[in-house]
């Protein structure tokens, strides 16, 4: 009718409505163009290199992305990483490949099904999601160090090859890794964006009380976020075991881990207050925040100067999507 | 309808027709001390619009939030198609053929338009042609929620409704937000549902529409049905009262039940003889047409030293952002307000703390810290200042302890300000300006939910402080406390003032006839 925001067309809205997730893909091949130029071979062997180095935190900041998203956030993400790697390093370690892929199979599950058991005491609780999960954090943590007390272990060389594209995990194809980082994200993307259930995520992050009385469950909707979230921690914890090829129970590994998937998210355009938020987004500035060291070692920067960058980076790219908000809305 | 039988046969025969198609029997529901819904009773009939009225705070919006499954019912049933039901959220109510459209519409912002009718399972054939029912059908379903203006938001969520082929539409204050052409579509979607043999339940101020749609009423009156028919009407069954036989004076009347307490009216003669006319003080604060988008329309009035304003809307008619701009939370899109003759602009509640305009809002615990002292909270005023930063000067102490015996207030358990009864608090938030000092006391229903003997303390005090010089706008619920503290008092209605009468003579009869925009009987 009157509104010119009704008459805008399709397309133009959806460039506007995804714009952040343009401008960080934007940004990331920027930041590839500029690190190509800055190091003297530029090959598949970094491409190898950067996807599946940046797998692990991929993983962990797409399921912080959905649990975020649907209204909660989970500090205990980085200590499911690591319960995933001991335990996929202990006992995969010199078993024949069906052994390990069961292994793998039930360590996402039961990752899925333990976070979503965290989900459900959160909200029949009502202790707040940072509470709850700073608590779980250290548990899984505990029991990380109690099944591999040093690190160790081991894997397949089949697992190995699917993460790194090298059954060694030196160099390879960048194509297994690659593939191993958008195919789960683009399912889990796809699904909170079409499917019923991954719309409901949206709706309780965005308004509880409006989903609520559109009759929808918000108990289960928060239990499912966080199984993804665990689901997403349990693959990167196997990413990590085949990367490296061992597994490494260290309490800073899971923290260090935490911490980026919360930055990744943030920086990816998702509401912390939730709802709001594209998770292609994310891929793209866990995989920022994963280049952003080898880059600045290109440069030359000392790298305990290293860790302020990032923060600068962190805090101007923010800074820049909010001044861009403020624009939009006082332009309409 | 031979099913019925069963579930209606301990109960109390009068109460469930054979043609009701949802019923309530002794209905009661409390939030922690206060008693929103003591014992109701209400019976819908089979293709019948059913009008639910009540003042402010009657327990209509609990009624309905039971109805529609946001809240359980502490005691009491409710009937659908004569069969006891258990809500324990809202999609069971859907489920039971009730769909609500609440005040606030239940559409997710953050999601398209079409997204939300995925969630809630809608058919979108018939949504569309509820749509189209409202003229919405070049409605764009890919805006998002909150792009939209709130009067589509509402039809959208009308048709959601509509389209889940309830057998019970509850409308809250539907057509609030509508224009009148479209409040007509409303109405001609009841019509049509009538005819089809099913109902609705509707919850509205206007009684003009109530009197043009509606077949029956259940009027509410402090958690309870009114059992008594006012006078001059036919004689109905309890809680029940067919709109054919009354107009909208009576209705009126029975909303507003027996006269107020005579406890109180004393105290009006004792505080009203401090001899302070009109024209007594100088103006203290002064609002020159103001206006706020579309939710107050040139507002003028003039609040003056020594004076008690009261204020009387019923809910959502712009005296919430009325405050909002005089306490310096907003600013006006349009107008002028003048403190002590000057004009002044607000940047902020801290403005206008410093010109001597504080705020006592409707929400204490907004005000309050509320794991802090009694003594902490009280001198939080004083904290803005930069040499008294940080802790309560042994200066201001006598100031803090002065303030506590002035309220009277109960510090037994002082150390943490939300362990105090709500009354208490009360005195505290007051307490808190009494300590800070100041000129003009905005005051945004007070009294709400607090014990009798706090009351009247709060009465007390207002008084005195008026006769001390101090200028004080009173907005309140209870329409029996405009005579028994206000000098004048003025009436706001969709946004616009719309009466002014001397306090002492407005009757409560005579202040919610004027708050539901209705012009005054002549004999009244």
């Amino acid at each position: 009718m009157t509104n010119a925001a009704r008459m805008q067309p399709f397309r133009r809205r959806v460039r506007v409505r995804n714009g952040w997730t343009y401008g960080v893909w934007l940004l990331l091949g920027a930041l590839l163009l500029w690190y190509s130029t800055l190091i003297p071979v530029f090959g598949p062997f970094q491409i190898t290199s950067i996807s599946k180095n940046s797998l692990p935190l991929v993983y962990l900041a797409v399921g912080q992305a959905i649990i975020v998203i649907a209204g909660g956030i989970d500090l205990s993400l980085g200590a499911l990483l690591l319960l995933s790697n001991v335990i996929a390093a202990h006992f995969m370690q010199g078993q024949p490949v069906g052994i390990v892929a069961m292994i793998a199979v039930v360590l996402i599950a039961g990752l899925a099904l333990l976070n979503a058991l965290t989900g459900y005491v959160i909200t029949r609780s009502g202790v707040p999601d940072i509470v709850v999960t700073l608590a779980t954090s250290y548990i899984w943590s505990g029991l990380a160090l109690w099944i591999l007390p040093s690190p160790g272990g081991g894997t397949a060389p089949e697992m190995r090859w699917l993460f790194t594209g090298s059954i060694s995990g030196i160099s390879g194809s960048p194509w297994p890794p690659i593939l191993m980082m958008l195919i789960p994200c683009a399912v889990v993307a796809i699904w909170a964006r079409r499917a019923r259930q991954g719309l409901t995520l949206y709706a309780i992050g965005s308004s509880k009380v409006a989903a609520r009385l559109s009759g929808l469950d918000v108990r289960r909707a928060r239990s499912v976020s966080y199984a993804i979230g665990g689901a997403m921690a349990a693959l990167a914890g196997l990413a990590t075991v085949a990367i490296t090829g061992t597994g490494d129970p260290r309490f800073s590994v899971g923290s260090n881990a935490t911490l980026n998937s919360v930055a990744a998210v943030v920086l990816g355009g998702i509401a912390l207050t939730g709802g709001i938020g594209n998770l292609f987004g994310v891929v793209a500035t866990a995989v920022i925040l994963v280049i952003l060291n080898p880059i600045l070692i290109a440069m030359g920067v000392n790298s305990n100067n290293a860790q302020v960058i990032q923060g600068i980076l962190i805090a101007g790219v923010m800074m820049v999507g909010g001044l861009v908000a403020l624009l939009r809305e006082r332009a309409s | 309808m031979s099913p019925h039988a069963k579930g209606r046969a301990n109960n109390r025969s009068l109460m469930t027709a054979p043609a009701s198609l949802l019923a309530t029997v002794g209905v009661a529901k409390s939030y922690g001390p206060v008693i929103a819904l003591s014992s109701v009773d209400m019976s819908v009939r089979r293709g019948e619009i059913h009008a639910l009225l009540g003042a402010n705070g009657a327990g209509k919006s609990t009624l309905v939030k039971i109805l529609a499954g946001v809240q359980t019912a502490d005691a009491g049933t409710v009937y659908v198609d004569g069969h006891p039901v258990q809500f324990r959220a809202p999609a069971d109510a859907i489920t039971e053929g009730i769909a609500t459209v609440f005040q606030d519409p239940a559409l997710i912002p953050d999601l398209t338009i079409a997204q939300n009718l995925r969630l809630s399972r809608i058919d979108m054939s018939k949504l569309r042609q509820w749509l189209a029912w409202f003229d919405l059908d070049r409605l764009d379903l890919n805006t998002l929620v909150r792009e939209l203006p709130l009067e589509t938001l509402r039809l959208v969520d009308l048709a959601r409704a509509a389209a889940r082929d309830p057998h019970v539409l509850l409308l809250d204050e539907m057509t609030a937000a509508l224009t009148a052409d479209q409040s007509e579509r409303v109405f001609d979607l009841l019509r049509r549902w009538k005819a089809e043999g099913r109902s609705a339940v509707l919850i509205t101020h206007r009684l003009a529409e109530i009197m043009r749609i509606c077949d029956q009423a259940t009027i509410l009156r402090d958690g309870r049905n009114v059992e008594r028919p006012p006078k001059g009407t036919i004689a109905f069954g309890m809680g029940e009262l067919p709109i054919a036989s009354v107009d909208e004076h009576q209705l009126v009347e029975a909303m507003l039940g027996a006269a107020p307490q005579p406890v109180t009216r004393s105290r009006r003669t004792s505080a009203g003889g401090n001899g302070l006319g009109d024209a007594a003080g100088a103006a203290a604060l002064e609002v020159r047409k103001v206006t706020s988008r579309s939710i107050l329309q040139q507002v003028s009035f003039t609040v003056r030293a020594g004076e008690i304003l009261g204020l009387v809307a019923l809910e959502g008619q712009g005296q919430d952002r009325l405050f909002d701009l005089l306490s310096g939370k907003r600013k006006p899109t349009d107008g002028a307000i003048f403190v002590d003759g000057r004009p002044v602009r607000f940047d902020s509640p801290y403005d206008a703390v410093r010109r001597g305009v504080v705020l006592v809002p409707g929400d204490r615990l907004l005000a309050l810290l509320p794991n802090q002292s009694v003594h902490h909270n009280l001198a939080l005023p004083l904290f803005g200042r930069l040499r008294r930063w940080a802790r309560i000067p042994m200066a201001e102490r006598p100031r803090v302890n002065e303030a506590i015996d002035q309220l009277a207030i109960d510090i037994r358990a002082a150390s943490q300000v939300h362990r105090l009864s709500g009354g208490n608090q009360q005195k505290v938030v007051m307490g808190r300006w009494l300590v800070g000092g100041f000129r003009t006391l905005l005051c945004f229903d007070p009294t709400r939910g607090i014990d009798i003997q706090t009351k009247r303390d709060i009465y007390a005090l207002l008084r005195k402080l008026a006769a001390e010089g101090a200028a004080i706008l009173l907005y309140t619920s209870e329409l029996a406390e405009i005579p028994l503290v206000c000098d004048r008092v003025l009436v706001i209605h969709g946004g616009r003032i719309v009466d002014e009468q001397d306090a002492a003579r407005a009757t409560e009869s005579s202040l919610l006839t004027a708050a539901h925009g209705l012009e005054m009987k002549a004999a009244a």
